[in-house]
């Protein structure tokens, strides 16, 4: 065999200390294992505790308790004047999301096509590569790149140089940044496929993109479906580079209302807005603890959280049915 | 080649009297990078007979026979040298896509499409512009029933493929190669994965298709290509051996090492 | 039996070549995103980035100011972030691949770790903000970051862990086995020193994550530095590198906020860059030394 063993190898026989060693190194394992699933359970304890506390009356509230209703049914974010609809930020979670995933859905899924059926050997390390980097720019440098050079541009380019943070930009930067994760999945999904089914298309006549389009996209449809999925949950929770480009406007419903002078696309994708993350960046700091304000955000953070989670039970969900 | 219709001509077959060469290798080279796999093959395969290649693995036979629809390169770029023809035209001169439906392919393993039965014998006319019901229909009832499977499965055409046993998965993929009507079958070790008695089947099948068709079946079984070929190709490292009618290579082959390898005294 | 009309057509062969101009496109298009992204960065923080810009202590009001105390904190942090979720992470990951029985336990705990690593970061952040900073009273601290930073990691590098040990031939292992190893000699002496590329390579991944990470550390180690340097006190506010390019951008007190904020993110990126020639060289040597 050519695979070095590692040396060093102890030739004194079973001691019962190295048994005691042995069944103490199992529990050390089990409990590095438990500390893991008590942060998960305390993550998920203390989110609730204070998202609860908007809604109901806990010791050491400041404010008045909150209906549910008002909270997530309202459209209204002023928490100076007491109104506290976080509709907005759900909206804007969603429309940001939506509009990156439709962007990044097809290109990964594509790019994964490319990289594992098209690309030659070369291409594919250099791809590789690419997908590396982009994953490892960190979202405050997507978000500078985002503010110094993507806002200018798109606004010279369609508002003759106003002011373009909104939904086109996150979603733009947005999409740059889920795709490594959507291109690497959907390329195990492709490479987990047989040999045997591009060839058999083939050898009936297949074109290249016919033996994809009908044959392998089809086949690897349920894991392409939980790459989009995964995605789209790391879409959700991200938060800096978006802050750094969509303009933080809670009250951007009535504003896209009220901007006129400007076709419905262009008001569409350049209002600056609000989506769960940017708002808590934005005014966790400014809230004091335990005011209804300072709950309400906790509660956004617990939406977060299960939304987060959601997706993966979904992909779960989809990988079962699948075996 | 006029480009300005969509439905590309299609050089018109010509007809052949079953005693001259449908497939023809001439000092036949294939190369993936410095290692040479076929080591200037030359054999004639006749029009309606089955042929069998036979030879210990990695002789080559495998590659041989992909090179027939060109399949080969999908496993990496090749080096091809010397000629291989279909009907005395240049196959690698040929579009491949053509080329493949023409000369149709089985492999080692049953490789049905994650599809219904249906979808899977139709995928080939699809591939081809067949859209309508009737005639989609009719190819296939014709390539199952070509297969022996349309009884079988004649009730359940939207079941899944993969429901079918391993068996019925490979006499699917023969409906599904039949369904585009060529006139060479390449069959890869189409028996390996299966068990006697589906074994068999395929085996009685290949006395039907021949009528139809020209087949050429690759096989480690001595069994199976003394049953069930007309004529037997011998392969070893890369070199042709010995060839001739199957009769005449088992029970009186002229060179001892085909003789070694047919009574199993070999390596 | 019918003859169809079978010939192949014109419109999939365009199709086919359309489609291959298409994802050809779609991949350049990706690696110009690359391109222009880093180009970007790293042309706009050129000019700011000198030995001054590394070596000065920051302003607060006026122009000018350098991120040296920002890069102590960004490397301090990772470091210590490291040092707490290495041993939980490993051990974790050990367990995974070595302890547990398939069953609905393990499940469960491998659903734990997914979900953890799938939280983001600004959960998380709210999280530390709870319980290191405000429970624990630790302020905005080293501290408070490193603990919550260690939380990222660690779902990382239990994955790793596992994945790299799962990927030791079975041979190696049942040869430990044959010569009277107990399980902890093991994986002491083999399973860990044939997992450790992947180990190393993982472990290099999660401190790159951990250094661009800044969500999680606004809320938890602040917006602040400690004006003495270098200051290894963990009481000491910490903020890093990440945080001090989103802090003087969305603050905008400093009349250089646009330049610090480009150099900072050049520096970034530079680091970035090295570490992933580091993993890249790394991986090579390593596995070369392996077979």
């Amino acid at each position: 065999m050519s695979r070095s063993f590692p040396k060093s190898f102890s030739s004194r026989p079973r001691l019962p200390l190295s048994l005691w060693a042995d069944r103490g190194a199992g529990t050390l394992f089990l409990i590095s294992t438990l500390v893991l699933v008590a942060l998960i359970f305390s993550l998920i304890g203390f989110l609730a505790w204070r998202g609860a506390g908007a809604f109901i009356a806990l010791p050491g509230n400041t404010d008045r308790v909150l209906s549910l209703r008002e909270v997530f049914l309202g459209l209204d974010w002023s928490p100076t004047q007491d109104r506290f609809g976080v509709l907005p930020f759900i909206f804007g979670s969603f429309t940001v999301v939506g509009l990156s995933i439709a962007l990044a859905g097809p290109l990964g899924v594509l790019t994964a096509v490319f990289v594992t059926q098209i690309a030659p050997r070369w291409m594919r390390a250099v791809m590789r590569q690419a997908m590396d980097l982009l994953v490892g720019i960190p979202s405050v440098v997507y978000g500078i790149f985002g503010l110094a050079t993507l806002l200018p541009f798109l606004g010279d380019r369609w508002l003759d140089g106003q002011p373009s943070a909104g939904f086109l930009a996150s979603a733009l930067i947005l999409t740059v940044m889920i795709v490594p994760t959507i291109v690497s999945l959907s390329m195990d999904a492709f490479e987990a496929l047989p040999r045997s089914l591009d060839e058999g298309a083939r050898a009936l006549g297949s074109t290249t993109w016919q033996s994809i389009a009908s044959v392998l996209i089809p086949a690897a449809w349920p894991r392409l479906v939980t790459a989009v999925v995964l995605g789209m949950g790391r879409a959700i929770g991200e938060a800096m580079a978006i802050q750094m480009v969509i303009g933080n406007n809670p009250q951007w419903i009535s504003l896209m209302r009220d901007l006129t002078d400007r076709t419905p696309l262009l008001r569409f994708l350049f209002t600056p807005a609000s989506t769960l993350t940017t708002e808590l960046v934005q005014e966790l700091p400014n809230t004091a603890a335990h005011s209804a304000w300072n709950n309400v955000l906790f509660a956004l953070g617990l939406l977060l959280y299960l939304l987060t989670m959601g997706s993966i039970l979904l992909t779960r969900r989809l990988s079962r049915r699948r075996a | 080649m006029p480009d300005s219709i969509l439905i590309e001509p299609v050089m018109e077959a010509p007809l052949h009297p079953t005693d001259r060469a449908r497939l023809r290798a001439e000092n036949l080279r294939v190369a993936y990078g410095p290692k040479e796999v076929l080591k200037g093959v030359s054999l004639d395969i006749p029009a309606n007979q089955v042929t069998a290649i036979i030879g210990p693995s990695g002789c080559g036979k495998s590659t041989f026979l992909k090179c027939f629809n060109r399949i080969h390169e999908l496993s990496g770029p090749a080096k091809v040298t010397g000629r291989i023809e279909l009907d005395g035209r240049d196959l690698m001169a040929m579009r491949e896509v053509e080329l493949r439906r023409r000369v149709g392919m089985v492999f080692q393993k049953p490789n049905p499409f994650p599809k219904s039965i249906y979808d899977n014998v139709a995928f080939g006319p699809r591939l081809f512009g067949v859209r309508g019901r009737s005639d989609l229909d009719g190819a296939v009832e014709d390539g199952l029933r070509k297969a022996a499977l349309w009884d079988e499965v004649k009730d359940r055409l939207a079941d899944s493929a993969q429901g079918l046993s391993g068996g019925q998965q490979q006499r699917l993929c023969i409906a599904r190669a039949l369904a585009v009507q060529p006139e060479v079958l390449l069959m890869d070790e189409p028996c390996s994965a299966l068990d006697p008695i589906a074994t068999a089947r395929i085996e009685e099948l290949l006395f039907d298709l021949k009528r139809e068709l020209t087949i050429v079946i690759v096989t480690h079984n001595m069994q199976q290509a003394a049953r069930a070929s007309d004529r037997t190709a011998f392969l070893w490292l890369g070199e042709l051996v010995e060839e001739g009618p199957t009769e005449t290579i088992f029970t009186n082959p002229g060179k001892p090492m085909t003789e070694d390898y047919i009574t199993g005294r070999f390596g | 039996m019918k003859k169809l009309d079978l010939r192949p057509r014109l419109s999939a062969r365009i199709m086919d070549g359309a489609m291959k101009v298409a994802l050809w496109a779609v991949a350049l298009g990706f690696i110009a995103a690359l391109l222009v992204v880093m180009g970007a960065i790293l042309k706009q923080g050129w000019p700011v980035l000198n030995w001054g810009f590394l070596s000065k202590m920051p302003e607060t009001l006026d122009a000018g100011g350098g991120v040296r105390p920002q890069l102590f904190n960004s490397i301090y942090l990772v470091a210590l972030s490291l040092a707490g979720s290495l041993p939980i992470g490993i051990g974790a990951g050990i367990y995974m691949a070595e302890y547990a029985k398939e069953g609905r336990l393990t499940g469960f705990f491998r659903l734990c770790v997914e979900t953890l690593s799938a939280t983001p970061s600004i959960v998380l952040a709210l999280f530390g903000l709870m319980v290191f900073v405000q429970a624990l009273d630790w302020s905005f601290s080293i501290r408070s970051g490193a603990c919550a930073l260690a939380m990222l990691n660690i779902p990382i590098l239990t994955r790793v862990t596992e994945l790299s040990l799962r990927g030791v031939p079975q041979e190696m292992k049942e040869a430990s086995y044959g010569l009277g190893a107990t399980k902890l000699q093991t994986i002491l002496r083999v399973l860990l020193p044939a997992a450790a590329p992947g180990l190393l390579t993982g472990t290099v991944l999660a401190a790159g994550r951990a250094f661009g990470e800044s969500a999680v550390l606004v809320f938890t180690a602040g917006t602040n530095t400690s004006m003495t340097y270098p200051d290894f006190s963990l009481k000491a506010p910490g903020e890093t590198l990440a945080v001090h390019l989103w802090y003087v951008v969305s603050d905008g007190t400093l009349p250089d906020a646009r330049e610090i904020a480009a150099g900072t993110a050049a520096v970034m990126v530079l680091v970035l860059l090295v570490m992933n020639i580091v993993v890249r060289l790394l991986d090579r040597r390593l596995k070369r030394h392996a077979r």
